[in-house]
């Protein structure tokens, strides 16, 4: 069996192996361009208004897209070996900021997600979406396939826990959200049993349950789910902004009202247009054409990292790549099904395009390693030939 | 090939939660994107409403203006720019600015809502308006806009028939075409006319950002000014009314005070009853209002800036000064209603019952008309009712019952029409007479708040006995004597100034019952016709062939024999040199006075009498009824039938002399 799958792979040299990825960084430098046109379109009128320059925000988004494309090479520098051994390290440095960011709040007496860095503000629990997975790649990596003991799912939720319950404290539901989904998908990945997911997902369910009835979210959370289960109640000021949204949206029709063309978006009628509401612009602007595009460019991104992931050399890399595809899918999905109305607002950011660092170095620090894990793939793939599994 | 199955399904949730968003982007951006797009053109636009310029009111000839509009320079505020926190902020400055206080101005934002859009204050100069806009950071939403305001510049003159306009009350805010910024015609042709006076306000649809600031204008549709009323009013015998009408009532002062003094009554003047008065003057061929005076009146202005004070309000209406008692007004015609029956006498040549003692000397006449008044009628089970002249007229026929005003008369030709009912004509035979000639309801004249009046009968005296109104006595029924006092004009019977005008045209014209009308036109801004008040009748009498010029003889008679009752007042009609006889005019004038007994006075208010005095003229081709009501004027032929020949003597181009005390009439 065996000799007859080696006989069919076909050796290539070395040279051709750790050619980079240029679909993937193809699609970021698109949506990155992208993202910093409709930061410009829907910041600028404002700005001029206010007698500030016009491209100030998109000029400072610049300085993070600069971070984060070093960030980028950096991570694919090193390889994913050296990744995993740093993984322990990129945890615990993740573990203190997000320590640290709950002291800095205390401090200043309010809810506080971020440290002031000077340049920016850096928000611990974007950096924790990456280490949470490189953590969850690393411990997940031992389990053998169809048999991961409960014993590791549940260091895995410990693993998770601890920032978690440090993130909540800020308290940030959407990076709870991502987290939940990323070990999911994860622990689906690593092997885990389909009944083991099934009990785990009736736990979570039982768990939110408890969390509203108890009164351990914030009522503000509570009203963002339950006001969404009401979309006719336009009083809710909640409401108000996913309204808007879906009117700019609509108001795009097939190709759009053109760039910079937005009526909705140019007049200040959604909220949050540079961050949280960025693909409404989008849609507004580009029309269904436009939208559709980007849908289509993430779900390229998304393969691209599946692709990654079959192809890795070792369970750690095919791990990282795995969450690495679930957390962006989970985003997008989140980000766009909250603008045209279809979920409830959480606050999730959409990579590339929203306004703010810390996602976006975050998120290209974790394709810089899904990235290195692409240069260092095996040319056989993983599980081809048995023994190989590490 | 474990592994690959778990990326394929991954793989497979995210392909399908994206089919999900684009799936729901293809039902938003392509399916519905006509209802999304109309919604945010709604979202995006701000409509603000002009006022439209309420049309002019103008004189018959179309060139003398009752009523206007013009522009002025007012102060604007608009709530929907205004930030919460910055309103008391506003309203501080607006009150130094305007010297209004602030509470006032408080009120007025409280009164408009929220979103509201309203001139605040007076007229502000020029300069007032550029320090505005110069330090519009301290005047947050405030505009300095020209705002249309009503005008009349000719102030108390015909106040009644231009009337006025003010704040729409809750019945004008269910009309669709009114909101609570408009100003709404309340009384008078203003109010009558008020659909096609206000014209379609326009509409500024400006540009707005989610904050509501106003980025620029997007169209423009200028307001529809409102239709400009043509009246039937001739201005210049609508002031000589006016005056004459005020003569009128000082004279009725002045004779009420001389005869106080000679009484000697202990009354002091502050105790002085209100006088009151009223004068139409009617075309007799197509029912138009020549002239039509209240008194007291008031000035229309006081209403258009909306300032009027609760208690200066009230202390005027208590004055009565805002009731047209032309139409409003409703007094006991007295004889002055004489003249209807006359005709209906005639009419169906109805003879007065005599008193047995002077059936041989009447019978000695041979006239069916004949009629002997001892000055004292005798009835079985009735207190003896007299005439006002003591010992009576005498032998008199249906013409000299009239120029005398032969009470006991009249009285008999109404025992006749009681005596033969049910026989020769129905019970009521003379108030459907009257009804006819427009007594008992509303002429239908284009003004507001007309009354009715009331002829009696059975009918309504069973329903008040009933019904314990208080109106009629609680024991017996109707009876003869309630159809006499009708006959004389007294009784409940009562009647307003118009609807004797527009009775006694009827009568001179050849029985033609007009509905009186004060509007003859309406035209917009084009000078096209909007609306035209044709004339039309309320009803077609025919009379008798020869009855109508009998009956203006009979006229005649009251003002130009020896023995009318208007012959004192009417002496000299013509110019100091020309006697009576040879006076053309004066064959021209006839009328009859009327002098109705007030029976209920009230402990403070003396009973005085009502002074009537209704006539026609020219009497060979009538074109004027003039009807003139003094209330508590005492005698008509002393007091109101001066104050009817000034006017007459000013219709028919005779210098008109000033209003002096005629003689005393029927008492």
């Amino acid at each position: 069996m065996s000799q007859t799958i080696s006989a069919q792979v076909q050796l290539r040299p070395q040279i051709e192996r750790s050619r980079p990825d240029f679909v993937m960084i193809g699609i970021i430098a698109v949506l990155t361009a992208l993202g910093l046109l409709m930061i410009l379109s829907t910041s600028g009128p404002r700005l001029e208004a206010e007698g500030s320059v016009r491209a100030s925000q998109m000029i400072r988004q610049s300085t993070f897209v600069v971070l984060g494309v070093v960030t980028f090479f950096v991570a694919t520098i090193l390889s994913d070996r050296q990744w995993r051994l740093l993984t322990p390290w990129v945890y615990a440095v993740t573990l203190a900021l997000l320590a640290l960011v709950l002291g800095i709040g205390e401090l200043i007496g309010g809810a506080q997600r971020w440290i002031p860095l000077g340049l920016f503000n850096l928000q611990p629990s974007e950096v924790a979406k990456p280490a949470v997975i490189l953590g969850l790649a690393a411990l997940l990596a031992g389990a053998v396939e169809g048999q991961v003991k409960w014993s590791r799912i549940f260091k895995a939720f410990a693993l998770v826990g601890v920032p978690a319950i440090l993130i909540f404290l800020q308290p940030d539901l959407g990076t709870m959200l991502v987290f939940g989904f990323v070990t999911v998908v994860m622990l689906f990945a690593a092997g885990t049993d389909v009944r083991q997911i099934v009990i785990l997902g009736l736990v979570a369910i039982a768990a939110l349950i408890i969390a509203i009835e108890a009164d351990l979210l914030a009522e503000y959370q509570v009203d963002r789910l339950t006001g969404f289960l009401s979309p006719g109640e336009q009083t809710l000021s909640i409401n108000y902004n996913q309204i808007q949204s879906q009117i700019a949206i609509g108001g795009g029709g097939m190709f759009g009202q053109g760039l910079f063309e937005g009526t909705q978006t140019n007049l200040a009628f959604v909220p949050a247009q540079t961050t949280d509401f960025i693909f409404t612009a989008v849609a507004e602007q580009l029309g269904f054409a436009g939208a559709a595009t980007v849908i289509a460019l993430y779900s390229v991104l998304v393969l691209r990292l599946l692709i990654i992931a079959s192809t890795a050399r070792d369970r750690f890399g095919r791990l990282v790549a795995s969450g690495m595809a679930a957390m962006i899918a989970f985003h997008v999905f989140v980000n766009i099904g909250m603008t045209v109305g279809l979920l409830p607002v959480t606050g999730l950011p959409l990579p590339f395009l929203s306004f703010g660092g810390s996602f976006y170095i975050s998120t290209l620090f974790g394709l810089g390693v899904a990235h290195s894990i692409w240069i260092h793939r095996s040319r056989i793939p993983l599980g081809a030939v048995p023994g190989r599994a590490v | 090939m474990n592994f690959g199955w778990r990326l394929v399904a991954i793989g497979t949730l995210v392909a399908g939660l994206f089919g999900i968003l684009v799936l729901r982007l293809w039902y938003l951006q392509v399916t519905e994107v006509e209802a999304s797009l109309e919604v945010a053109f709604e979202q995006r636009i701000r409509v603000v409403e002009i006022e439209a310029p309420r049309g002019d009111i103008f004189d018959n000839k179309g060139k003398e203006l009752l009523a206007g509009t013009v522009a002025t320079l007012r102060v604007v505020v608009d709530r929907k720019l205004i930030a919460f926190e910055e309103e008391e902020f506003l309203i501080q400055n607006l009150s130094a600015l305007l010297a209004i206080p602030a509470s006032e101005i408080r009120r007025e934002f409280e009164t408009r809502g929220p979103g509201g859009r309203f001139p605040l204050g007076d007229q502000i100069t020029q300069s007032t308006g550029i320090s505005v806009l110069e330090n519009i950071e301290d005047f947050p939403g405030v505009t300095i806009e020209p705002v249309p305001f009503r005008i009349y510049p000719l102030l108390e003159t015909a106040a009644h028939i231009v009337g006025y306009v003010g704040s729409p009350n809750d019945d004008d805010l269910e009309r669709t075409d009114i909101d609570i910024n408009d100003q709404v015609g309340k009384f008078g042709i203003e109010g009558s006319y008020d659909r096609l006076l206000r014209g379609t306000p326009g509409q500024i649809i400006y540009r707005v950002n989610a904050k509501g600031e106003i980025l620029g204008v997007l169209e423009e549709r200028p307001p529809k000014p409102g239709g400009s009323v043509i009246t039937t009013i001739d201005l210049d015998v609508q002031r000589f009314v006016e005056d004459t009408l005020i003569s009128g009532v000082l004279l009725a002062r002045q004779e009420e005070t001389a005869r106080r003094e000679e009484e000697q009554s202990a009354r002091r003047e502050e105790e002085q009853s209100i006088f009151r008065g009223a004068a139409v003057v009617i075309d007799v061929t197509d029912g138009s209002i020549i002239a039509m005076a209240s008194v007291p009146a008031f000035d229309p202005s006081i209403f258009s800036d909306g300032r009027l004070s609760q208690d200066e309000w009230q202390g005027l209406a208590e004055k009565a000064v805002f009731n047209n008692f032309a139409i409003q007004g409703l007094f006991p015609p007295g004889s002055s209603f004489k003249v209807i029956v006359n005709a209906l006498a005639r009419q169906r040549r109805i003879s007065p019952v005599l008193e047995a003692e002077y059936e041989e000397i009447v019978d000695q006449v041979a006239d069916p008309t004949a009629f002997f008044s001892d000055g004292e009628l005798l009835f079985p089970n009735t207190p003896p009712l007299n005439d006002w002249k003591d010992g009576g007229h005498g032998l008199v026929d249906l013409s000299e019952s009239l120029a005398q005003s032969v009470n006991s008369y009249y009285w008999s030709i109404a025992l006749r029409i009681w005596r033969q009912r049910d026989v020769d004509w129905p019970e009521n035979l003379l108030q459907d007479f009257a009804r006819r000639l427009s007594f008992g309801h509303r002429t239908g004249i284009d003004l507001p708040f007309e009354q009715p009046g009331l002829v009696p009968d059975r009918e309504w005296f069973q329903f008040n006995q009933q019904n314990q109104t208080g109106l009629v006595r609680k024991e017996g029924g109707w009876s003869g004597g309630d159809l006499m006092n009708i006959a004389t004009g007294q009784g409940a019977l009562s009647v307003t100034p118009l609807q004797m005008a527009v009775a006694y045209a009827a009568l001179v014209n050849g029985g033609t019952v007009w509905e009186p009308r004060v509007v003859d036109s309406v035209r917009d801004a084009e000078n096209n016709l909007l609306f035209t008040n044709v004339p039309s009748a309320a009803d077609k009498i025919d009379f008798r062939p020869g009855l109508v010029d009998e009956l203006k003889a009979d006229l005649n008679r009251v003002v130009n024999s020896e023995t009318g009752t208007a012959k004192k007042a009417f002496e000299g009609f013509c110019d100091d040199d020309v006697p009576d006889d040879e006076c053309a005019a004066l064959q021209e004038v006839g009328g009859k006075t009327g002098t109705a007994e007030i029976r209920q006075a009230t402990d403070r208010v003396e009973a005085i009498d009502t002074a009537w005095f209704v006539g026609a003229a020219p009497l060979s081709d009538p074109r004027w009824v003039v009807a003139v009501v003094i209330d508590q004027g005492g005698s008509g032929g002393r007091v109101a039938a001066p104050t009817a020949r000034r006017i007459f003597q000013f219709l028919m181009g005779e210098n008109p002399d000033p209003v002096r005390a005629g003689s005393e009439s029927e008492r």
